[in-house]
């Protein structure tokens, strides 16, 4: 399964996912709902339109506003689809409310379009609905056959549920609530709880919303001088900080309530990792108090540098001054998403290259990750403390402060590891995800950080592909869940927004909320509400050589550790017979004086004597061996930073590359990896029954999506892979021809793309 | 200490010891400084690791003297400009006398004054006419044309075809003998001239593919300069004295506008690289434009071959350079064994070598005209675009991208006789293949070094590449590999060997304890523990 069967409705069975028999095919088109979803409007006889430039594959079915999703039912099965992945709480042609960026309505022979806000009149009845989605897709339907009235008030229904005006009326409350009415509360398997089930490896993700995760951390980190202190609990200090969170043990709680109304927002000095060194990350808001400005910026540091082994330093970064601000990084993408999926893709031929640098988007990942480099410099070599500064402290800090974690370490490079650096950074730390990801209705406030930190870390994927034990499309599939308003996780401006508006709520509806503060809604990191055992495959990385890794396990494997020799013996470019000694590996330590012929001075060398050590210490990294399971710093030069085109270019019929992309070289790994799992179980049942003890318990399921037995009936072709994979842009853009022949891409002429531009816009 | 190694035959012309390098990334390196006949070579001890500069004298474009410069005793040097995409700066303190021989030496010796599918079948036979290169002198002696042509019609169309080169067999489709043919462009001229036998000769063509009653003419030139060249007695086919015949141009730029655009790129990666308007400034250079113009050219070939069945005929002017580019890349789309290393080697040897693209002239081979108006880097260009293939399809070549780099560097450096000369009449008047070792003994006898561990044999997988800018890249290992900074990124085949590793050792061990397993359960006679089945599946690479 993962493919989808021609028909087949999507069914929601979260627990039952194992044993999923064939559906009997059902005459009437109903929605499939979750509990507490209602069906707002629908509309028989839609037809939602495949390709532009002919009708031949568009589906005919009925377009459903429910309060979670536009849903679109149909018999058809999706027309030239190799592949597309299953989510378990969507069917194939399902957009959630919260995914909804414009609804554009058109009447073809009034020639009339408008864009459709909350509550608003329509004077028309639409010939056409197009769904703009924050993901990237477009998806367009036609109501020539269907009834003008139900087509009118599905597409007002639409407009109306897709833009709230208050974050109670997100579907996750209702959804939540149905839970806690009912007695039995793992209905349908979700503990409202949300643990966070890890994807297979049975540990959980810390929340850290309990003292005892911040505990753990100061532990893992050894973090010997810093505290746990509960001075927030109930929220009684800053309601954007957590409850519980760490600060240096020579400040009392009497200190810090006493300090923090000096910062904005309340946001005192809070720790996030510790180097081994003993250097720690800390990260807060500016001091508004200028006049105790110095005073409680001393006493800040003194502590800080009396939490250090070695006294040292403190060093402050504000990131406000170096790094790009919100709005800019929000003016970036719009200008990425413009050139990448709504212009016509002919269009965007000329120039790319300047259009894409016009978007500043790289350039600003450049930024970002040449900023944490510093910082890890600053943490690894200068072994001085890092305090990241910033007016409120939960927007850049939150990027920034993730990042040097990623890079510095390894564990935060696990599923798991990343998962919980994502809550303690992120979703603890107060970062905006309901202003930012834009949840109700338009706000100013809205910017992509959280998309930009993915695509940072893609970056660092993309240059160390077996550092990391998750692949691309869970960076992908995990941007995508941030648009599924059911999950707590994405949902919230804070915790403390998460207790107060569930209160609110859980009164309102008169559920007892006992000794829980607020509601408990389900985590993003309980995989399985989304995807199957088998589909959460697609997570890991066959190119990780985790410590679990059964091959490591085994002593008498060779260890995966890079040698020296290995590497050199992987600089290509030079044939070995013409091997020059330009590219000779260890004698980059620059020279200074050095003789430069009428040269410009190079950008490299620019830096270094701004930076000098800095510059000597990064080019003492690269000059070594890596090793995957220590520090990996990026590469952050125009040449290296690129354009992350799963994310990106997964919707576009036309940026596909059939039979190819990168995941045909991944399919060949994971089959390997799979066949070595199976070769060490093998080896490790061979042994037991040798010792006559019968241990079959570790006979465990394969860790690949890609199988190289015959258990998985897609493994021997591959067929089906294309550069969009999992993803299938196939009927979610219709722009232009989706025909396989590429014939198309050259039919000159009209501009297919909807002739709407020319219409005249209603109001 | 700091001498050359030599190759067999090799020899050192001149040595000259504290000659300064100046790195443009490293600054300056004193080395003894070596010329042979073959190479020029710095090595300095007093760095540690010793420092290497090894270049191929062909790899050399230009040799410039350069006034005095204020740099201590180094007051003289020389300039050398290299065909691949660096410059060597290098200073003496010597005197006038040593810095002359060595600057007559590199010029002399790198610039030397003189030097050394089923068929047939029914439709289409191998014919000799052109066995003393008469019909056409830069034709190979061994032509596939169709079997109905006459020896006589044969000479007519070759009158009607720039430089006789006449139509002939490139690729014919397994099934649907759908073909491409190449050829030069009719010399239709000003007056519109007709050739019967042409018109009859490309009827022929299209009758030997019974799927299709249309043929399709690709023009590679802009629609432009096709009637420009009409004007000087040139042109292309008038589709009503062709009927059934569909012409269509391509719209690409010439060999000049090519050497521009490298020329331009060089400017941007070498020695220096913006970063700030680094994306902006390959734009301006035109390099992936035309990149992308001759995929997608290939592509429309292709599919009209494949999709359309309807066999294809390839023309430019003369029919060796954007012909041979598009012909060789259909084929590599079309057909996967000019995907495995030694299918490509055939394809060169074919579409490149034995069909006349004037390597000598374009590459400019031992001639010191380095702005010589015949040089052009179309074989570079179209290394490139199967760069950008491999790229796109990281599962479908045999070859790796050293593979590549390999063929570019000896397309330089003369080491082998494979790129010398500019057809098969001077190869063979020079005996090419007794006097000269060819690249492609050197690198089948390491194939191991060129093969892609990612490689599943495709076999009858048409594979469009997306000819999009979105999906095209700057080849930064190649272009800018001059630049440490550029350091490849950690390659994950790397990764794949070291478990095509793993996988051996444990597959060993698993059958040593399945024998010690055996033995033991025949003399315990217990038939418990049988062998787990799942041993060593193989994995799949074919499809």
């Amino acid at each position: 399964f993962g493919l989808l069967q021609a028909g087949a409705v999507p069914v929601f069975k979260p627990r039952a996912e194992e044993k999923i028999t064939p559906e009997p095919k059902i005459k009437k088109l109903e929605p499939v709902l979750l509990p507490g979803e209602i069906v707002v409007n629908e509309v028989n006889f839609v037809r939602k339109c495949i390709a532009t430039d002919t009708s031949q594959y568009d589906l005919w079915g009925k377009l459903v506003c429910t309060n979670f999703k536009t849903s679109f039912i149909t018999d058809d099965p999706m027309p030239l689809q190799k592949f597309h992945y299953k989510n378990l709480l969507l069917g194939e042609h399902d957009v959630p409310l919260t995914c909804i960026e414009q609804i554009v309505t058109v009447n073809d022979t009034k020639r009339k379009q408008k864009v459709l806000g909350p509550n608003q009149k329509l004077k028309f009845n639409p010939t056409e609905l197009i769904i703009y989605c924050k993901d990237f897709r477009i998806v367009r339907f036609r109501f020539d056959e269907a009834g003008p009235e139900s087509a009118k008030k599905v597409c007002l229904a639409i407009a109306h549920y897709s833009q709230p005006t208050d974050l109670q009326l997100l579907f996750a409350f209702e959804y939540v609530g149905k839970m806690y009415h009912n007695p039995a509360k793992k209905v349908n398997g979700i503990d409202p709880g949300g643990g966070g089930g890890s994807s297979g490896s049975g540990q959980q993700t810390p929340l850290f919303e309990a003292y005892s995760d911040w505990d753990r951390e100061i532990k893992r980190t050894g973090a010997s001088e810093w505290r746990v202190c509960s001075v927030n609990e109930g929220y009684m200090i800053s309601t954007c900080l957590p409850e519980y969170f760490v600060v240096p043990s020579s400040l009392a709680d009497q200190d810090l309530k006493l300090y923090s109304y000096s910062f904005i927002g309340r946001r005192m000095p809070v720790w996030c990792w510790n180097h081994p060194n003993g250097s720690a990350l800390v990260r807060m808001a500016n001091i508004k108090d200028v006049l105790q400005q110095r005073k409680i910026d001393q006493r800040i540091c003194n502590a800080i540098t009396r939490s250090h082994p070695q006294r040292s330093d403190v060093y402050k970064s504000d990131l406000d001054k170096c790094l790009p601000n919100i709005q800019e990084i929000q003016a970036a993408f719009i200008k990425l998403k413009q050139l990448c999926v709504n212009e016509p893709f002919e269009e965007t031929e000329e120039k790319w290259l300047s259009s894409l640098e016009n978007t500043h988007w790289l350039e600003y990942i450049r930024s970002f990750l040449k900023h944490s480099v510093e910082v890890v410099y600053m943490l690894e070599c200068k072994r001085v403390s890092v305090v990241l500064q910033e007016e409120e402290g939960r927007d850049l800090s939150c990027l920034v402060a993730s990042l040097v974690q990623v890079m510095l370490d390894p564990y935060f490079r696990t599923i798991v590891g990343f998962q919980s650096l994502l809550q303690k950074e992120w979703v603890m730390a107060g970062y905006q995800f309901l202003d930012r990801c834009n949840h109700l209705k338009r706000s100013d406030k809205e910017s992509p950080l959280f998309l930009m930190f993915l695509d940072s870390v893609w970056q660092l994927l993309e240059q160390y592909p077996a550092a990391f034990e998750f692949s691309e499309t869970y960076l992908t599939l995990l941007y995508d869940s941030t648009r599924i308003s059911l999950f707590g996780t994405f949902l919230f401006n804070s915790p403390h927004q998460r207790v107060k508006e569930s209160t609110e709520f859980a009164i309102s509806k008169n559920i007892q909320l006992g000794d829980e503060k607020g509601l408990k809604f389900p985590s993003v990191w309980d995989w399985s509400l989304q995807f199957t055992t088998r589909d959460r495959m697609l997570f890991h990385n066959p190119l990780y050589i985790g410590k679990s890794a059964p091959c490591v396990q085994n002593g008498a494997v060779k260890s995966f550790k890079r040698s020296k020799k290995n590497y050199s013996s992987t600089l290509r470019g030079i044939p070995p017979a013409l091997k020059n000694g330009i590219i000779s590996e260890q004698e980059f330590l620059p020279r200074r004086n050095s003789l430069i012929l009428k040269l410009k001075p190079d950008s490299l060398q620019q830096a270094a004597s701004h930076n000098n050590s800095l510059e000597q210490y990064f080019r003492a990294w690269f000059s070594k061996p890596v090793d995957l399971h220590g520090v990996i710093l990026p590469q952050f030069s125009g040449t290296h930073v690129k354009l992350w085109k799963l994310c990106y270019f997964r919707w576009v019929p036309e940026a596909q590359i059939n039979n190819g992309g990168f995941i045909t070289a991944f399919h060949k790994i994971s089959l390997l990896v799979d066949e070595v799992d199976m070769l060490n179980r093998s080896l490790r049942q061979c042994k037991s029954n040798l010792s006559l003890q019968a241990n079959c318990s570790d006979l465990d399921q394969s860790r690949m999506y890609f199988r190289a037995s015959g258990l998985n009936d897609i493994s021997g072709t591959s067929d089906f892979l294309s550069s969009s994979f999992p993803f299938s842009p196939i009927g979610n853009l219709c722009r232009r021809s989706i025909l396989g022949t590429p014939l198309s891409k050259f039919l000159s002429g009209a501009k297919i793309w909807l002739s709407t531009e020319t219409l005249a816009n209603e109001d | 200490m700091e001498e050359a190694p030599l190759f067999p035959g090799e020899s050192i012309k001149v040595i000259a010891k504290d000659v300064m390098y100046i790195c443009p990334f490293m600054g300056a390196v004193s080395g003894t400084l070596t010329v042979t006949d073959y190479r020029l070579y710095i090595k300095s001890i007093e760095r540690d690791p010793p420092f290497v500069l090894d270049v191929p004298l062909g790899v050399i474009s230009r040799v410039e003297k350069i006034g005095a410069q204020s740099h201590g005793d180094n007051s003289f040097g020389i300039e050398i400009v290299c065909k691949d995409m660096r410059n060597l700066r290098l200073a003496y303190k010597q005197e006038e006398q040593s810095r002359l021989e060595i600057f007559e030496n590199l010029v002399t010796r790198a610039f030397p004054v003189s030097k050394g599918l089923g068929l047939p079948n029914e439709s289409w036979k191998i014919s000799r006419i052109n066995s003393t290169f008469e019909l056409c002198d830069t034709y190979p002696a061994i032509l596939v044309v169709p079997t109905s042509v006459k020896d006589d019609d044969l000479s007519k169309v070759a009158a009607f075809r720039t430089k006789g080169r006449v139509p002939v067999l490139s690729w014919i489709h397994p099934e649907s003998q759908a073909t491409i043919t190449r050829c030069s462009q009719p010399l239709i001229g000003p007056n519109d001239k007709h050739c019967k036998e042409d018109e009859k000769y490309l009827q022929t063509i299209m009758d030997a593919n019974a799927q299709s009653h249309k043929l399709i003419i690709f023009d590679a030139r802009q629609n432009s300069v096709a009637d420009a060249n009409k004007v000087k007695g040139g042109g292309y086919e008038n589709e009503s004295s062709y009927p059934n015949v569909e012409l269509f141009f391509l719209e690409i730029h010439n060999i000049h506008v090519m050497r521009e655009s490298l020329r331009k790129l060089k400017e941007i990666v070498y020695p220096t690289i913006d970063e700030a308007r680094w994306l902006s400034n390959i734009d301006s250079t035109h390099w992936l434009d035309y990149i992308r113009m001759l995929l997608a050219g290939a592509v429309r070939i292709a599919d009209k071959i494949e999709s359309g069945k309807t066999s294809v005929v390839v023309h430019c002017s003369d029919g060796w350079d954007r012909t041979a580019q598009l012909t060789s890349l259909a084929m590599l789309m079309l057909d996967s064994y000019y995907r495995t290393i030694k299918g490509f080697e055939t394809l060169i040897e074919k579409e490149w070598i034995s069909f006349g693209h004037r390597f000598a002239m374009r590459v400019g081979h031992g001639d010191d005209d380095h702005a010589g108006a015949d040089r052009s880097p179309i074989f570079l260009q179209f290394i490139d675009c199967v760069w950008q293939m491999t790229r796109q399809f990281p599962a479908a070549f045999e070859f790796n991208e050293l593979f590549l780099v390999t063929i570019l560097d000896h397309l330089y450096s003369c080491l082998f006789g494979t790129f010398l000369f500019n057809c098969e009449q001077e190869r063979v008047k020079e005996e090419i293949s007794t006097k000269t070792v060819s690249l492609w003994s050197y690198v089948n006898s390491q194939l191991d070094e060129f093969t892609n561990p990612f490689y599943v044999n495709y076999e009858h997988h048409v594979l469009y590449p997306v000819a999009s800018l979105n999906h095209l890249e700057l080849w930064v290992n190649y272009y800018v590999r001059w630049n440490p900074r550029m350091r490849p990124q950690m390659p994950i085949h790397q990764n794949l060997k070291e478990l095509l590793a793993i996988r051996a050792e444990l597959q060993k061990k698993l059958e040593e304890l399945q024998r010690e397993a055996a033995t033991r359960s025949i003399s315990s006679s217990s038939d418990r523990g049988s062998s787990p089945s799942h041993s060593a599946t193989p994995v799949h690479t074919s499809v």
